[in-house]
């Protein structure tokens, strides 16, 4: 990963500090991003086996990126914006997460480990794996000083509150503006649009609405939903907020909830899957529109629109694509010229991604030379808030994907629980868009 | 070294799913506890579809059994001094708990072969107790046993506990039972074949009055007369025994060194193992849903999946005995208790003991995998089955640990839960035979510490029913006891 040379100043330059050594940064963006950019892409070893990572995922879905900054132990770096003079430290490395002596146990153990039978009963070596399995576990140290309070939780009241602020939840408060019905949307990432402003873009996406068009302070911007609780006082969400002041916890009292959260980007397993230099499709397209990052030669493997649609968005700003893999079905004709289907990717590297290889369909083996593997594949939806709020999930087997069961107007289960976009199995933009319009409006007729 | 990941946060790799698979761990919940995956930092939000995916592809799972795992609070790691700041009214009762879990195992689930006609013992209830007795009494020469279990292994509360074992206890029979039961955990993985990573790092008990103080006192007489070297510690041999902890509000401790914390799990899968092969059935997903009596007996045990003829039926069904009881009319003064429980991210070790301040029931302990684990019971918890989760709890529990040890205050809570106590008036379980219904035996009531206490019952019990030697236990511990007078209440009651 580089940052491009074609790139606009995005925000002023700072460095941080990585184990003692000076990094050049953007203050504001994502630490994590900063980092690969500099040629810095191994954050981390992983907890059992000791293997190289760097982030993955780039929405805090998975663990690859955790490190300790300032003293805290795993923090997510993909979401934590930079500042002059941060401190980071690699965790679960001994000496140095570079040379890292504990990478023996990843070859100890080339297929796995059952930690359960391992040594079970065994005289002296239970005990003493006992003591060495304590050692060896845990991820990152106590931070040694008392944390400062918080200000005070916020009780909040909205007749709906909202969930996302991509393509469906935009699309929905733009109904409910209409409709004069008070709302508060609350979105993790620090700007809204979801995939409209990160991922790779789509034909006929709809326009990104225009949020100042919204009543003022609908819109809450790295706000996280927490889960959706209930208490004596009736069902609220409650939502971790980063005020100025620092974070603060929000209790949202509504009389509906429309989730559009949209969904993970998910693991899907190949041979070394986990080496720094493989990145989540939707990272990818992040990376690339937001801060101007991208690797030189990329292999995309996965299924799916937005695989060929991912390929398409790295070629035009100058990323050299060597393979474009479909792990489902032939590739669409036209979609692209090195679109082919195959299977058995692996990823490989000693520390880094420097080659990909997959079986094609005549059963041959075909490696490419590349810099970053891109794993584009359709969204795991985060039903999570809605199972919570009583809505029922369900299992996609063609897809092997689960989803929130929804009618066409995202009514759920639960009377006050309506979901939109790709919390429901996945879609287009314009799909999600008119999902959330639909839910919103339906949601409204509800309304006393 | 070349592997396929399917969850990164754990290290769990694709063939970790086969294998447990292979151990006969196939739904979604059981593959999640046996191979960790899910566990980790991100809860699931990577791993959850692919593992779901490759159980359906591999035929582990038909389709309308794939469903996912509970997602419980937070979404997203959230830190505790953020949780403490959420407002709690302690003067009303913790209301509602998110998501539902009670009555939620999918009926494509539940297994298709039949079940056997008849059974000489039939056990209701695949938890520690359940499972524990099946396997003694298989070692005992009966193995014509069959276990029902509603749920997956591990979803009641045998599979929600803090997982900590100690010995000190009020009354000399629980003593006495916890102490065998440490005994027979230290031997556990040599007789079964798999770890339950028993950790002696000790249970430091704090008080906050003189009157629990003086409980504390006349306990040490107690253990130390049973050879437990329990010992009253100051306030300030206590925070050299935990560095940090600041003893806020406390006057006086107790400590007993070998007292610990185990990992709950593998004794369901390790008794479960050891009852399949010594010929015992273990039915999951197996709900009773009556019985057949007649001369006073309990002929039949009736289930979602046909009846079974049986001699003896043992209720050994946790907070859900009362209920199963009402179905042969037999009325138990047990009543269910929610208790929420929580899960940090995982961290280096810096915590030896479980510690416990016992005025308000808070305990928190560091697992094997790091993660703090702690809870604290609620005295406005109404009575009830319910399992869900509060932010009320995390609050509560936020606020009681850093008071303690201010220095977690940045510690981010990765998951939360709830499992239901089996509370009974006395705080001491109900064991044997049950008035005018000669063979359903009881085997409940053990208020939030039946996990400790099952090896060494389950024990005593199987002896009892293969000899038919008579044994104080269960006499003492007798339904009789709540109708006829002389009850000993136990008051060591934590979480």
């Amino acid at each position: 990963m580089r940052r491009l040379k074609d790139a606009p100043s995005r925000g002023r330059a700072i460095t941080v500090d990585l184990e003692g050594e000076s990094i050049p940064a953007i203050e504001g963006e994502p630490v994590a991003c900063s980092l690969i950019a500099a040629g810095e892409s191994m954050l981390a070893r992983s907890v059992k086996y000791h293997r190289p990572r760097g982030p993955y995922c780039f929405a805090e879905a998975c663990s690859h990126c955790l490190m300790r900054v300032d003293g805290l132990p795993n923090v997510y770096t993909c979401r934590t914006p930079a500042r002059e003079g941060m401190k980071l430290e690699r965790q679960n490395a001994f000496p140095s997460a570079k040379v890292d002596v504990f990478e023996t146990i990843d070859w100890f153990f080339p297929k796995g480990l059952d930690h359960h039978e391992m040594f079970a009963g065994v005289p002296v070596a239970e005990q003493v794996m006992a003591k060495v399995a304590r050692q060896l576990a845990g991820l990152g140290l106590l931070p040694k000083e008392p944390a400062p309070a918080p200000p005070p939780t916020r009780t909040l009241r909205t007749r709906v509150a909202v969930v996302g602020g991509g393509s469906a939840g935009l699309a929905a408060a733009r109904v409910l503006t209409d409709q004069g019905v008070p709302f508060l949307l609350f979105e993790r990432a620090d700007h809204v649009g979801g995939r409209l402003a990160h991922g790779a873009p789509e034909s006929g996406a709809p326009a990104m609405e225009d949020v100042a068009t919204f009543a003022p302070d609908s819109v809450r911007l790295r706000a996280t939903a927490l889960g959706l609780y209930d208490d004596e006082h009736g069902r609220y969400l409650a939502v971790g907020a980063w005020e100025p002041e620092g974070p603060r916890l929000l209790k949202v009292y509504a009389e509906r909830f429309l989730l559009a959260p949209g969904g993970h980007p998910p693991t899907v397993p190949f041979e070394n899957n986990d080496l720094p230099g493989v990145y989540a499709g939707r990272a990818a397209s992040l990376l690339l529109r937001r801060y101007d990052v991208a690797p030189q030669v990329a292999a995309l493997v996965g299924w799916g629109p937005e695989l060929y649609a991912l390929a398409a968005l790295m070629e035009d700003r100058g990323v050299k694509v060597a393979a474009v893999v479909d792990l489902r079905s032939a590739p669409p004709p036209g979609v692209h010229a090195l679109a082919a289907q195959g299977s058995e990717p692996k990823a490989h590297g000693l520390r880094h991604v420097s080659a990909f290889s997959y079986t094609t369909t005549s059963g041959a083996r075909q490696k490419v030379s590349c810099d970053a593997v891109l794993v584009s594949v359709p969204v795991s939806p985060s039903f999570e808030l809605a199972r919570q709020g009583g809505a029922k999930v369900g299992f996609d087997s063609a897809r092997g994907l689960f989803h929130v069961a929804a009618d066409a107007d995202g009514r759920t289960e639960s009377k006050e629980v309506f979901v939109a976009g790709d919390v429901t199995g996945g879609g287009t933009a314009k799909q999600a868009a008119e999902a959330g319009r639909r839910a919103a409006q339906a949601l409204v007729g509800g309304l006393s | 070294m070349s592997k396929s990941l399917i969850c990164s946060c754990e290290d769990v790799t694709a063939d970790d799913v086969r294998h447990a698979v292979s151990r006969g761990y196939c739904d979604v919940e059981s593959v999640k506890r046996y191979t960790g995956f899910g566990t980790g930092i991100c809860q699931g939000k990577s791993c959850l579809s692919a593992v779901a995916a490759l159980l359906e592809k591999e035929k582990a799972l038909a389709p309308d059994a794939v469903v996912p795992f509970t997602p419980r609070p937070p979404l997203y790691p959230t830190e505790l001094r953020l949780l403490a700041t959420a407002p709690v009214d302690e003067s009303v009762p913790p209301v509602g708990g998110v998501p539902q879990e009670v009555e939620v195992f999918a009926s494509a689930l539940r297994p298709t072969e039949p079940l056997p006609a008849k059974a000489k013992v039939v056990i209701i209830g695949g938890g520690i107790m359940g499972l524990a007795l099946a396997y003694n009494l298989a070692r005992a020469g009966e193995t014509d046993v069959v276990v029902l279990e509603r749920g997956y292994l591990c979803a009641g509360a045998s599979g929600r506990n803090g997982g900590g074992v100690r010995m000190q206890w009020g009354t000399p029979a629980l003593v006495e039972l916890a102490k065998r039961s440490i005994d027979l955990m230290k031997g556990f993985a040599r007789e079964l074949g798999i770890n339950v990573w028993l950790r002696q790092g000790g249970y430091l008990f704090m008080a906050r009055t003189e009157a629990v103080a003086r409980k504390l006192e006349r306990n040490v007489t107690l253990h130390n007369r049973f050879g437990v070297p329990t010992r009253l510690v100051t306030p300030d041999a206590a925070r050299d025994i935990v560095p940090g902890l600041t003893m806020k509000n406390c006057v006086a401790a107790s400590f007993n060194p070998e007292d610990g914390v185990i990992f709950p799990w593998p004794f369901l899968w390790g008794y479960a193992q050891g009852c399949r092969k010594k010929g015992v059935r273990v039915e999951t997903y197996t709900d009773v849903k009556g019985f057949e009596v007649s001369g006073g007996q309990i002929r039949k045990v009736k289930t979602d999946r046909g009846d079974i003829a049986c001699d003896t039926v043992v209720l050994a069904a946790g907070a859900w005995s009362p209920e199963v009881a009402k179905l042969v009319g037999v009325q138990l003064p047990n009543e269910p208790h929610r208790h929420e429980i929580l899960s940090t991210e995982p961290l280096k070790p810096f915590l030896g003991p479980l510690v416990s301040v016992l005025d308000s029931g808070l305990y928190f302990s560091q697992s094997m995998r790091g993660e703090i684990v702690g809870g604290m019971g609620d005295p406005k918890e109404p009575a009830g089955l319910n399992m869900g989760s509060t932010l009320r709890f995390v609050s509560r529990f936020a606020q009681a640990l850093m008071e303690q040890l201010p220095q977690v205050g940045h510690v981010k809570v990765l998951r939360q839960w709830a499992g239901c106590y089996d509370v009974t008036p006395d705080n001491n379980p109900i064991l044997g035979r049950t008035p005018g219904l000669d063979n359903l035996l009881q085997m409940s009531g053990f208020v939030g510490h039946g996990f400790m206490m099952a090896p060494a019952v389950a024990e005593r019990m199987a002896q009892w029913m293969a000899t038919g030697e008579s044994d104080e236990l269960f006499t003492r511990f007798n339904l009789r006891r709540f109708s006829e007078g002389s009850i000993e209440r136990e008051d060591m009651i934590i979480g």
